[in-house]
């Protein structure tokens, strides 16, 4: 038997534990979609959340973390554009180097900052449920009752959808990883939207880090994106490079993970690494063609030559 | 190859210099962080020297080390002859992990005379990693699937699976005989451990060295002078002209994956058999990305392999000692690492520019 205080619970957490993943694949997805394979939204994700954690941590004011943490990333985000925009480098090489080189540097970051085993709680996001809904039995206070990172990580997502789907800006960026010699004839400055993709890309995960070290459990502990950056990268793929599945595919694996924190509560024995690797499984059969044919930018990893 | 020419390959080209200059650049930058966090230059360099190569334990416990990236190495450069790239070695040495431990556990294997105890976990590692690069090579043939998704998605399942098949006793898990009983494998047999060289454990090289300098040979071979090698270039470079020119290019890029995930699954086996014994959460632990990386590094030479994980198995080696004698943080090495693969990531294609100018 199901109570629904548990089914409320289960659904709460779902969702806080999606956002993160709908904030980075949402920033992926634009970049993709511009044709640079943003590898590093891993090391992105992690910087923000180190950033967000130090900015809230100096200042008291969560807010002010959350800007550092943009500060911070924009500058990562820059030089993954540089490299494989610029200088034409293999975006997956590159993109695993600012990887190691994020968990190294914020890893020491953290210890000449917290010392070695410091678990300093640190002031995080306010928490906030739209009026009217806030009153609802169970629903009130363990779904709607969120940060309110999440609320605006919704209202920019449904902003890049209409953006993506609706205006110029768009469908530039669509062609500029579709055909971009043809972008290019046609007067659009490719490169150009290719940096700006990359660039919102670092704000997207720069968000998600920090939703994860000010907003979900108001701790910075090393290398705690621990994949997440990857599934996002996941998520995209399993999406088929479409906003709608993609976000489909971060409430599935949000909900994946919070069933391995359910289920044992609940009396059900489910290997836990099961669990977790769902997310991994779903993604590969979505590669592998099982669920339709999977269609990735044209010009996806490609680096353009002109300007 | 015509011998003027095969001393031209062999002399140092700008990618040589490029490669030292990066790493001797990213080196700086480490001794200037620990300056910067205020322990002495000079102790840290000790702590490191020390754990890399100041003693016959630490210089083998690095050269181990080496082996493991030597190998995964060894894998990516094969598979990126065909133009595929492999970024699956830590999944691959995960599941020669698992498939090493539970060949060793299993008793029948334990018995089998003339070193067949050890070689046959080997050869089933060898197999699974086959097997898991084999995936990724078959869903490039049949679904288009890039293989860097496939074989990175693959990767985490393997992690995954070694944790999940050290969390129950109907696996892996050693039998639990109190509730503190950690989650991992029993201790292999002594007889399904790899011999070491030197025969005491004061400097544990084991046989896996000459097996993977045997290895190393062989890939040489095979990329330098042999018909498998030229095909496997032409694959990566036209596999339209190659389908042309009549060659199965579905089998040779299947079978690319599978000699390197092959690779990687015996890393798996040297890890488990020669090293640690028992399989753990965790397991694979990052060797398989700096292998990667090392491979990534050496640009399609196998001398450039042996290198590279030379000096990432100092490094790791010597990193860890100096988090436990000089304070440290091992997440120095991690930087340097980070530095060394972005410099030189972004500076392929000035090499590349250099190399024809000097050809032309």
């Amino acid at each position: 038997m199901i109570e629904p205080e548990m089914a409320a619970v289960f659904v709460g957490s779902s969702l806080r534990l999606a956002a993160p993943l709908l904030l980075a694949a949402t920033g992926e997805l634009v970049s993709e979609r511009a044709g640079v394979l943003n590898m590093s939204v891993e090391g992105m994700m992690l910087t923000g959340a180190f950033a967000g954690a130090v900015g809230s941590w100096a200042t008291g004011s969560p807010a002010a973390g959350l800007a550092l943490g943009v500060l911070c990333v924009l500058p990562v985000a820059w030089l993954q554009a540089f490299l494989s925009i610029t200088l034409r480098a293999n975006q997956i090489v590159t993109g695993i180097g600012i990887n190691i080189l994020a968990l190294g540097a914020t890893t020491l970051g953290y210890r000449a900052l917290f010392g070695s085993r410091s678990r300093a709680e640190i002031p995080g996001l306010d928490k906030w449920a739209p009026p009217g809904l806030a009153d609802l039995p169970y629903l009130g206070e363990h779904v709607f009752r969120q940060t309110w990172l999440l609320y605006a990580a919704a209202v920019l997502v449904m902003g890049v959808a209409w953006a993506m789907r609706a205006t110029s800006l768009g469908l530039a960026i669509h062609s500029a990883g579709t055909a971009p010699q043809a972008a290019a004839n046609s007067g659009l400055p490719v490169n150009r939207i290719r940096y700006g993709a990359v660039l919102f890309a670092g704000f997207m995960s720069a968000l998600a880090g920090c939703f994860l070290s000010i907003g979900d459990i108001h701790t910075f502990t090393e290398g705690m994106t621990g994949g997440a950056g990857y599934l996002a990268i996941a998520a995209v793929i399993f999406g088929n490079w479409k906003l709608g599945r993609t976000l489909l595919a971060c409430v599935l694996f949000g909900a994946a993970t919070a069933l391995q924190f359910q289920l044992p509560a609940l009396g059900v024995q489910v290997p836990s690494a099961l669990l977790i690797m769902l997310p991994y499984v779903l993604a590969l059969l979505a590669v592998g063609g099982l669920v339709g044919r999977q269609v990735a930018p044209a010009a996806l990893t490609q680096p353009f030559g002109g300007r | 190859m015509n011998a003027a020419l095969a001393w031209k390959s062999l002399r140092p080209g700008p990618a040589v210099w490029v490669s030292m200059a990066a790493v001797g650049g990213a080196l700086l930058a480490g001794t200037a962080m620990v300056a910067l966090m205020g322990v002495s230059v000079r102790d840290a360099i000790g702590a490191f020297a020390e754990g890399a190569w100041g003693s016959p334990y630490a210089l083998a416990a690095s050269i181990n080390r080496a082996l493991v990236f030597m190998l995964v190495g060894l894998g990516f450069i094969l598979a990126e002859r065909a133009n595929l790239t492999n970024v699956g070695g830590e999944g691959q040495i995960a599941v020669g992990g698992i498939a090493a431990t539970a060949l060793c556990l299993w008793s029948p294997v334990a018995a089998l005379p003339f070193g067949l105890a050890f070689i046959v976990p080997m050869l089933g590692a060898c197999l699974a990693g086959a097997f898991w690069g084999g995936i990724a090579g078959v869903l490039r043939v049949k679904a288009g699937t890039n293989e860097v998704i496939a074989t990175l998605l693959l990767s985490f399942i393997a992690i995954w699976m070694v944790y999940g098949s050290v969390q129950s006793e109907s696996l892996l898990r050693r039998p639990m005989t109190s509730a503190a009983t950690l989650p991992e494998s029993l201790e292999i047999p002594a007889v399904t451990q790899l011999p070491l060289l030197m025969g005491d454990a004061s400097m544990p090289l084991h046989i896996g060295l000459p097996i993977g300098l045997v290895l190393a040979a062989a890939v040489a071979v095979v990329l330098g002078f042999t018909v498998l090698g030229l095909k496997l270039r032409a694959a990566g470079l036209n596999p339209r002209a190659a389908r042309r020119a009549g060659m199965a290019i579905d089998r040779l890029t299947i079978g690319a994956l599978c000699a390197a995930g092959a690779l990687g699954g015996l890393a798996g086996a040297c890890m488990l058999q020669g090293e640690q014994y028992t399989l753990k959460a965790g397991f694979s632990s990052g060797y398989g990305f700096d292998g990667l990386v090392v491979g990534l590094l050496a640009r399609g030479s196998v001398p450039g392999v042996l290198a590279g994980s030379l000096l990432f198995g100092f490094l790791r080696s010597g990193g860890i000692n100096m988090e436990m004698v000089a304070q440290v943080p091992t997440a120095l090495v991690v930087v340097i690492q980070g530095l060394i693969i972005v410099t030189l990531g972004g500076a392929a294609l000035a090499i590349q520019r250099m190399e024809k100018r000097n050809y032309v």
